[in-house]
């Protein structure tokens, strides 16, 4: 009886379980547990991403964003009525790499006021300075307060 | 000594590699701002419409699009918004013919990547002007994405798929879209 | 005729630097007919090329008027709702997929894929790369393997049903096939031919 030399196979053996495993899991990164859990610094930027205003018609606050956001060279992509959502998006020119993308969201509180609020992107990174989001509630506001006439 | 060497290579080589990614960028505070330019674009890209059939102007507007060769993506009629575009190819003589020149002088090393697609689109959004909605503007934002071929420079590829993208401010361009809504609605576009 | 005497000649000799530009421009025109001869063979010249690509933005009027002939039907009914359910039918019997839908404004879009300039091997896993969606508006990478190899075999189809009269509704069919608008008037008969039959109603041309 032939004693075969198995300390080859052994480390070929390894090498294809390796492969094997690699192909069934890949090389992707697990998901952590608090994926999806709110921080503190999160909690604390939705107070600057929202705003109420002095607006009873949800459609007139939608339409105002939406203008506003044409105003400062946003191009809509999508409006949703029923829902109050709109979404858009800018590119610097003519500098393609910057591109910002905002989500604002209008909706109608207990007390007859509509609260809106603006999610902005900078190149798939949040945008997190207050002074921006200050900016673009100013610039609704004047946006709203004139087509009230 | 050779490790030093080594290290220093490393460091510079990330250096590099930084400076062509570039750096990260801080976004500009200006974008939710109103630029100089806003009202002149506001002014090129809306036309006030005396009437209070929001629908009819929209559809003449979505009828207007289909008349140019677009294709509509979006339609929200409840806030006014039609969104629609139209891909067509993006080759020019010019760069061809750049292109054949660089090759030439390069002594074929350098292929540039020229214009090959392009997507042009357009968002419109009809909104009143006043209370009892007896007026209504449209605006309408014309823009182009453009994306490139593949090259190569000296035996390494440049791939395919490099894309650049263009607000498009041709006050002509929006006259003639504005003169056919005009006629598609039997009105008169007036600017605002 | 003075032949001028060897040594003469042997006296004058050209530039190096000339005879390697000429070389060099030489294997580049030779290079750049190559490339134009493969040019011919691939992607790029099956596509439109003109001087400035933003004449494409809006279109010029010689064959519009043909086209719109050939585009539009008049249906003698008043039931929007019922041409647009009509619409959506031919297109679903076209393997379409239907992204718009407007009833109010009469709009109905949608959009599928021809299998045309599929690649040669048997399986190209880039073309699963490319992300319809992910040119919503432009894409958020900066560089992205070129749609155009996958565009090329996508067709939309955009159906409008607006008023024309009292008792007329006014139907244009408008579709964009690879990478350009659709002007053949057969593939629109054939379309108003089965909506004409989910109708019931015969379609007239518009005078």
């Amino acid at each position: 009886m032939k004693r075969r030399s198995l300390s080859g196979t052994g480390s070929l053996g390894a090498w294809l379980a390796l492969a094997a495993s690699l192909q069934v899991y890949g090389c992707a990164p697990t998901p952590s547990q608090d994926l999806f859990a709110l921080t503190e610094a999160q909690m604390k930027l939705r107070s600057f991403q929202t705003r109420t205003f002095d607006v009873k018609d949800r459609q007139l606050a939608l339409r105002g964003v939406i203008a506003v956001l044409q105003d400062l060279g946003f191009i809509i992509e999508r409006a949703n009525e029923p829902l109050g959502l709109v979404t858009a998006a800018r590119f610097s020119e003519p500098n393609y790499l910057e591109i910002v993308g905002v989500t604002v969201t209008v909706r109608p509180q207990a007390d007859g006021r509509m609260m809106i609020r603006a999610n902005a992107i900078h190149n798939n990174k949040p945008i997190e300075d207050p002074k921006i989001y200050q900016n673009f509630f100013a610039s609704l506001e004047r946006s709203l307060f004139i087509t009230k006439e | 000594m050779r490790g030093s060497r080594g290290w220093a290579r490393v460091v510079l080589g990330l250096a590099l590699l930084g400076l062509s990614s570039g750096c990260v960028t801080v976004p500009p505070e200006e974008i939710f701002q109103l630029s100089p330019e806003s009202p002149k674009n506001r002014a090129i890209q809306t036309r006030m419409f005396q009437t209070s059939n929001e629908k009819e102007l929209l559809s003449a507007s979505a009828a207007t699009l289909q008349d140019l060769g677009f294709e509509i993506e979006e339609s929200v009629w409840d806030v006014g918004f039609l969104r629609a575009a139209k891909e067509r190819s993006a080759r020019e003589w010019g760069q061809h013919i750049g292109r054949f020149f660089v090759l030439a002088a390069t002594f074929g090393y350098v292929l540039m990547p020229i214009d090959l697609h392009q997507k042009i689109a357009a968002t419109l959004v009809a909104r009143p002007l006043n209370q009892e909605r007896s007026r209504h503007e449209v605006r309408i934002m014309f823009y182009r994405v453009v994306w490139k071929g593949e090259g190569y420079v000296e035996r390494s590829g440049i791939p395919p798929g490099e894309q650049k993208s263009e607000m498009i401010r041709d006050p002509v361009l929006y006259q003639q879209f504005f003169a056919k809504l005009s006629k598609a609605v039997f009105l008169e576009a007036h600017k605002i | 005729m003075t032949t001028m005497p060897k040594r003469a000649r042997a006296e004058t000799p050209r530039p190096i630097i000339l005879t390697r530009a000429i070389r060099g421009l030489a294997m580049g025109s030779v290079m750049g007919l190559c490339l134009f001869a493969q040019g011919c063979l691939s992607y790029e010249w099956a596509h439109q090329i003109q001087w400035d690509s933003r004449d494409q933005i809006l279109t010029s009027e010689e064959s519009q008027v043909k086209l719109r002939a050939a585009q539009t039907r008049l249906f003698d009914t008043t039931d929007r709702t019922e041409v647009l359910r009509a619409a959506i039918l031919s297109l679903q019997d076209l393997d379409f997929q239907v992204e718009v839908l407007d009833e109010e404004l009469g709009i109905v879009s949608g959009k599928k894929f021809v299998e045309i300039e599929r690649p040669k091997l048997t399986y190209d896993p880039t073309y699963h790369l490319y992300d319809d969606a992910g040119l919503l508006l432009f894409t958020r990478q900066y560089r992205r393997w070129g749609p155009f190899w996958h565009r090329s075999d996508l067709v939309r189809m955009t159906v409008t049903v607006r008023k024309r009269n009292e008792a007329q509704l006014i139907v244009r069919a408008s579709a964009q096939f690879y990478l350009r608008p659709l002007e053949e008037p057969v593939p629109y008969q054939m379309f108003f031919r089965t909506l004409e039959q989910a109708l019931f109603l015969q379609g007239q041309l518009v005078e």
